[in-house]
């Protein structure tokens, strides 16, 4: 899910359908709108580290690249 | 969408699976057990075991939170529902693993007042609309679940809400994880860490897989990429002679995890003594409990329940598959007696237990293949 709006430790969450969600983001204070989350029974316990993503698939392996 | 589809890409599918291929070992079966559900529902949902050589094989673990929920728990949170003026409340997944006698959704249909919530927040905001009603909050799931359940009780504390209370019935991964690598029964040569667990405990947790049993373990993400990623990792662990704690899912799990998280964890908790696991029976230090200062909350203590051990029915054979000595399909009821619509066992009830999704995915490439 992504943050779209934040009130304290609350946050509004847009999933992947559009849905939008009320999330606790406390345990992974502070965050950003726009910090893409990683949210289990409506509670943030992960933000996604997005520079990392190319690296998790092998994306930025050669054998990917050809 | 960002963050998902790059991890879809049909082509870098064919590129890894060429890379798993390329990395076999004429002659070496590999054994690879993945230890969450989530990744079961994943790698059937995908096709990824149709990807993958027959000399690589996905052995399912122990890691759905439904199906590991045992016949007398579920047996005491319907005592809980049917008493006067308790609402009570669990995720969907829950309402259909059946107890010795009954569902908690045969309780409702007989008049019980049991709800369907997505979070323990939820059954917080109702306990604060119904202050003349006793809120039952049937918590289950492993350690990425556990913190939301802490969390509330957080805040039902703060908020001094007197008629709310938990059933914790939250499991921990290790120790179930240790019991099967001491099981002669199965030989396994390496594990899919589970990514989302790891997002909570991190990856220290894990080393010992490697240090006392010698075998590898890739904490992975659950995208058909990360999962075909995580495969060829273990595999040139295994080829290369190497056994270590490695992390594919670096963009959501940090190696010590949410310290935060695991803070509030360890005020509102602590571990049981021993706890039952559907099919694999007691396991030391396996579950989670409230802690003396949360007691109040626990409704364990608030209510009597029966707390008494029921068997698996005879006919079910969901312990052999949570440990993963037989396939799904290998059940003598699967398909049959046992269906989604009408489980018998747990692995068929929850979308992440095996058997429910080798039914709803993986049968039919299987049927094709024996016709």
């Amino acid at each position: 899910m992504r943050v779209r709006w934040l009130d304290g430790d609350l946050a509004l969450c847009e999933d992947a359908a559009g849905a939008t969600h009320e999330v606790a983001v406390e345990l992974i204070a502070p965050v950003r709108a726009g910090d893409p989350v990683l949210v289990h029974a409506c509670v943030a316990v992960a933000r996604l580290e997005v520079e990392r993503v190319d690296e998790d698939a092998g994306l930025d392996a050669p054998a990917a690249r050809r | 969408m960002r963050f998902v589809d790059e991890f879809r890409d049909a082509e870098l599918g064919r590129v890894l699976a060429g890379e798993i291929l390329a990395a076999l070992q004429p002659g070496r079966h590999y054994k690879v057990m993945e230890v969450c559900g989530g990744h079961t529902h994943s790698i059937y949902k995908y096709g990824i075991d149709g990807l993958l050589p027959e000399s690589v094989e996905l052995v399912h673990g122990p890691g759905c939170p439904v199906c590991v929920i045992p016949m007398g728990r579920v047996d005491d949170g319907i005592a809980i529902a049917r008493k006067e003026g308790v609402i009570f409340t669990c995720f969907g997944d829950m309402l259909r693993v059946p107890g010795s006698e009954h569902t908690l959704l045969d309780a409702k249909a007989q008049g019980a007042d049991v709800r369907m919530v997505y979070s323990p927040l939820d059954a917080l905001r109702i306990a604060r609309s119904n202050p003349d009603r006793e809120v039952v909050f049937f918590a289950i799931g492993f350690e990425t679940t556990a913190p939301s359940t802490a969390l509330t009780l957080q805040r039902a504390r703060a908020e001094s809400l007197r008629n709310f209370s938990v059933v914790c019935n939250h499991v921990t991964i290790v120790p179930p994880l240790r019991a099967l690598l001491e099981s002669p029964d199965l030989r396994l040569d390496g594990f899919i860490g589970p990514g989302h667990v790891c997002t909570v405990v991190g990856a220290r947790p894990f080393h010992f897989i490697p240090a006392d049993y010698r075998r590898p373990v890739v904490i992975s993400g659950f995208e058909p990429l990360d999962l075909l990623q995580s495969v060829l990792m273990i595999l040139r662990q295994l080829n290369e002679g190497r056994c270590e704690v490695e992390n594919q899912y670096t963009r959501v799990v940090p190696y010590e995890g949410n310290l935060r998280a695991l803070e509030v964890m360890a005020e509102v908790f602590e571990l049981r003594p021993h706890f039952e696991w559907r099919g694999l029976g007691f396991i030391s230090g396996s579950a989670l409990r409230l802690s003396d200062a949360y007691a109040d909350l626990d409704a364990e203590r608030r209510f009597e329940v029966p707390g008494v051990r029921v068997a698996d029915p005879k006919a079910c054979q969901c312990g052999e598959v949570l440990k993963g000595v037989i396939k799904p399909w290998q059940c003598k009821v699967f398909g049959t007696a046992c269906t989604p619509e009408h489980a018998i066992g747990t692995c068929m009830v929850s979308p992440e237990g095996a058997c429910a999704a080798y039914y709803n995915f993986g049968r039919f490439a299987r049927e094709k293949e024996a016709v």
